[in-house]
């Protein structure tokens, strides 16, 4: 006898990225805070920012943390909203809502820090 | 001795016009007196048509469980001097289809039970000269989820049951962990499949109210997070 239909929706592997981008976030929010207030030398401003800004390794990394946190932000948003909202329409809506959002900010974003320059 | 004031959320189906209404009943409270005591004291000597379920009177039944002053327990192991209010206000458990006054319908407590296939699932034929056998450490780990009565507390205090009405619930998920750690069992996929899904462990969000709401202080929500590294586990190969 089946008591209830079930509905597949693979949610083991988004849930175990989710975990896992939490903790990518926090690291690299970390290594942000002690390298820009504690480590660096003489006075935060454009010049010091958009040097490093300009790294390759800096800019791998703002793309990644760019990428990441809208993904689990936005996957978070989701998830909470999807428990209540039920509505067919209303859910294709929102979620198409929220791809586009991640999708324009990841071009934006990743666009901006590729063609990013300083001095020579 | 104290007189207590209770404030009963009450409900005839037959009486559709009246609807949900709440009725005040006075009650002289002897000590050593549970809520479930003096909602048979009501019963009997002030108001016949009041409705509550209840069996055991000693807390293995889970009938009885209820809302008392907002909180989840079981009426009949909750003193109700403890409670140190001169009015108590009871309501039947949240979030179920209300029967009558304090009944509620039980049938979304089935169901997510039911789903995740509640019993000893084996491949291998059974010794035939013992019963399976367990170790006392085997046995040891079952310690925290068989002692579930199964009584809805937690499910009905659970947010995403109230926004899902689907949802299989704590209660469910406690009684499938219950199966999966069991070493006896072979068939931990039986139990974890049905409960895979967009009604299932994933929505929940770790809000910890089942673990708050259980008389038999359970944890619920660490049979769930035990659930999901399995199925994790199991997607990663
Ligand atoms: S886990 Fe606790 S609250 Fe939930 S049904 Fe079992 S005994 Fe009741
Ligand atoms: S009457 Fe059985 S648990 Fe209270």
């Amino acid at each position: 006898m089946k008591y209830r239909e079930t509905t597949r929706s693979g949610g083991a592997l988004p849930w175990l990225f989710q975990r896992i981008s939490g903790v990518y976030l926090a690291v690299v929010l970390f290594v942000h805070v002690v390298n820009l207030h504690i480590l660096i030398d003489g006075e935060i401003g454009y010049a010091a920012i958009a040097e490093r800004v300009a790294t390759p390794l800096w800019k791998t990394i703002n793309i990644s943390f760019l990428i990441v946190a809208l993904f689990h932000g936005l996957y978070g948003l989701w998830i909470v909203l999807e428990d209540y909202i039920h509505i067919g329409w209303l859910r294709v809506l929102i979620y198409s809502v929220i791809a586009t959002i991640a999708l324009v900010f990841a071009i934006f974003g990743t666009l901006t820090m590729i063609t990013f320059q300083y001095g020579g | 001795m104290a007189m207590i004031t209770f404030k009963i959320n009450r409900y005839n189906p037959d009486d559709e016009k009246r609807g949900h209404f709440v009725q005040e009943y006075q009650l002289d409270v002897p000590k050593g007196y549970t809520v479930l005591d003096c909602l048979n004291d009501i019963k009997w000597k002030l108001d016949g048509t009041l409705t509550f379920r209840r069996s055991c009177r000693s807390g293995i039944c889970g009938s009885c469980a209820m809302t008392m002053n907002g909180v989840n327990n079981l009426a009949c192991e909750t003193q109700a001097l403890a409670l140190n209010c001169d009015t108590i206000a009871i309501e039947p458990l949240r979030g179920y289809p209300v029967v009558k006054d304090l009944v509620v319908s039980l049938d979304p407590i089935v169901r997510g039970l039911m789903a995740v296939k509640p019993y000893l699932m084996t491949k291998t034929p059974p010794p035939t000269d013992q019963e399976r056998l367990q170790s006392p450490e085997e046995r040891e780990k079952l310690d925290g989820l068989y002692e579930c009565i199964l009584c809805g507390s937690c499910t009905s205090s659970c947010p995403s049951f109230w926004a899902d009405k689907e949802y299989v619930g704590p209660h469910a998920f406690l009684k499938a962990y219950r199966f999966v750690a069991d070493t006896r069992d072979e068939c931990p996929g039986e139990h974890l499949e049905p409960i895979d899904d967009k009604h299932g462990l994933w929505r929940c969000h770790t809000i910890f109210n089942c673990v708050e709401a259980c008389p038999k202080d359970l944890n619920p929500t660490k049979a769930i997070a035990e659930l999901k590294k399995e199925l994790v586990r199991g997607k990663l190969g």
